[in-house]
């Protein structure tokens, strides 16, 4: 069953452009990734979802439902975070949270404190004197503290440590594991080849690509620059699956996309001074589809 | 009800702050009324001398200055201006609270109609002012009988106090209509200052044309005192436009924000 189905979804900001025709389902306790760069549609299609904002044309259904028509009874079993959370100021993180659960008619109060244990969120905090990143937790309890079937989940990692990060994960990967479909935005590519099963790769508002993560990751780029000791032939480097090669006196960069091992063979060959290999920007993906498009 | 308690909570501080702003107004005034009502004559032959438009943009009515019901028709403007003041305050706060605070999000990602969520706020916001009003018909009531030594009508002593409560619940219902009509409010205060203070200058302005129908225009010119006091009752037409304004304004309110896209911020 698809727990999420976008069809024809388009949303125009007066003139101005926010998505255009998006279309994707997500199966049931499927982990799906939304990628792209800001300002190309991610967070105006999950507002969309959430009926935070109104399509211009087209719709989507949650569970089967209109998102919009059944929005508040679809509610009770999204949980979502905001790219950049704002709380009630004044209010102490226990008692947003316990405002956040009056919503919903069961008792959180157990899970509260088990995720705030695992988030390691000091509950007794004005929300007003915690960081962006501690407040980001807040979001994160506040989003799953319902155990909701369906989370949303907009650019979430950004403010969290690296450590935090994982924690969560671990946490989304367990919410998986207990039948919760999990759809999240983000700019990082890493973070979403890790979590998630398919994505959705979305710039100026429409979808470019949508494609099993281990299909991207056959077209898994590396950006690599070498400085040698010694100079080097122009085209030492240029090999299968080399591409954007550039040689400024002794520094060698470029992209590649094939077998790891057979460049790091070609790199063992020479002398090296310096060595960096490097996740290459959503820039440079793009730039992969363009020359594609073409 | 979870929202509308927190709702109310919200505006704890605030009630209070008006409850004592009001009871303090009227208390300040009425003390001075026993004074005023000794050197009523000469109070008068001063006030003759003010050229009589100035006495009328005043409300300033000199011949019953000395009795406590004209001496409170008098004052009660003062105490109907910062009353409208906090009621739009509070009416453009409703709506656009959230949005500034910028937690519309985690209200509106919760599994309620966005209907529930402007009655849960309408009705702190309402409760807020029943409140204010209950606090100051007490006070007022208890100065004026303490203050007062001849005979008067209580009756008309609450009826003329009671119109700060109607006077606030239409400029609640202004202020929730502004809240939605304007996109993006970036200072209560201003804005609602900003509005009460030209309803007012309007309200003194009409009051010097002894034009009927201007009336209509400011909700400060709704009650007139020397009517209620005549008639024992309220002009039925002003009501009746009072109530159609507080309709209209508040069910476009809502209709308006539902059908609002909120933005991310």
């Amino acid at each position: 069953m698809s727990v999420i189905e976008i069809n024809h979804l388009t949303k125009y900001y007066g003139k101005e452009r926010g998505i255009i025709d998006i279309n994707f389902d997500v199966e049931e306790k499927e982990i799906f990734g939304f990628i792209g760069p800001n300002g190309a549609g991610k967070s105006t299609t999950l507002r969309t979802l959430l009926g935070l904002i109104y399509p211009t044309s087209g719709s989507a259904k949650l569970f089967g439902k209109d998102c919009i028509k059944y929005g508040p009874e679809l509610k009770r079993e999204i949980g979502y975070l905001p790219s950049e959370v704002f709380y009630y100021d004044k209010m102490k993180v226990i008692d947003l949270l316990n405002y956040s659960a009056s919503f919903y008619k069961k008792d959180c109060s157990k899970r509260i404190k088990d995720l705030a244990g695992i988030m390691d969120l000091n509950l007794n905090k004005k929300i007003d004197d915690l960081s962006f990143g501690n407040k980001k937790k807040v979001g994160i309890v506040q989003g799953l503290l319902h155990e909701p079937k369906l989370i949303i989940l907009d650019e979430p990692t950004s403010g969290l440590d690296p450590l935090m990060q994982q924690r969560f994960f671990e946490l989304l990967q367990e919410e998986n594991r207990k039948g919760a479909t999990i759809l999240f935005s983000s700019h990082i590519l890493g973070e979403v080849q890790r979590m998630c099963d398919r994505v959705a790769i979305i710039k100026e508002g429409k979808i470019i690509q949508l494609d099993k993560i281990s299909a991207l990751q056959e077209s898994n780029y590396k950006k690599i620059k070498v400085q040698t000791s010694g100079s080097l032939d122009q085209n030492y480097f240029n090999i299968r699956g080399v591409s954007n090669l550039e040689v400024k006196q002794h520094i060698v960069s470029f992209l590649f996309r094939g077998n790891i091992n057979s460049i790091m063979k070609k790199i063992s060959e020479t002398d090296i001074a310096n060595l960096w290999v490097e996740e290459p920007d959503l820039e440079e993906i793009f730039l992969h589809f363009y020359e594609k498009e073409s | 009800m979870n929202m509308f308690l927190h709702e109310l909570k919200a505006y704890k501080k605030f009630t209070a702050i008006w409850i004592i702003t009001l009871v303090g107004l009227v208390v300040l005034f009425l003390s001075m009324f026993p004074t005023i009502s000794r050197e009523a004559e000469e109070f008068k032959r001063i006030m003759q001398g003010f050229p009589e438009s100035i006495r009328l943009a005043l409300g300033l009515s000199v011949e019953n200055i000395g009795s406590i019901l004209g001496y409170y028709s008098y004052i009660f403007l003062y105490i109907s201006l910062f009353g409208a003041i906090q009621a739009m305050i509070i009416g453009v706060s409703i709506l656009s609270k959230e949005v500034r605070q910028k937690t519309a999000d985690f209200l509106l990602t919760k599994p309620v109609t966005r209907s529930q969520i402007v009655t849960a706020k309408l009705l702190a916001a309402l409760s807020s002012l029943v409140i204010t009003n209950i606090a100051y018909l007490g006070a007022a009531t208890v100065m004026a009988s303490l203050v007062e030594t001849k005979e008067y009508s209580t009756r008309l002593f609450l009826l003329l106090s009671m119109t700060l409560f109607f006077l606030q619940l239409i400029f609640l219902a202004l202020g929730m209509i502004v809240s939605v009509l304007v996109p993006k409010i970036k200072s209560v205060l201003s804005i609602s200052l900003g509005i009460v203070f030209a309803f007012f200058i309007l309200g003194a302005l009409i009051s010097t044309t002894r034009d009927h129908a201007l009336r209509y225009l400011t909700p400060f010119k709704y009650f007139d005192f020397a009517y209620i006091i005549q008639h024992s009752s309220y002009e039925s037409s002003f009501i009746a436009a009072a109530i159609g304004f507080i309709a209209i304004a508040i069910t476009a309110s809502y209709i308006i924000y539902s059908k609002r896209d909120i933005h991310a911020v």
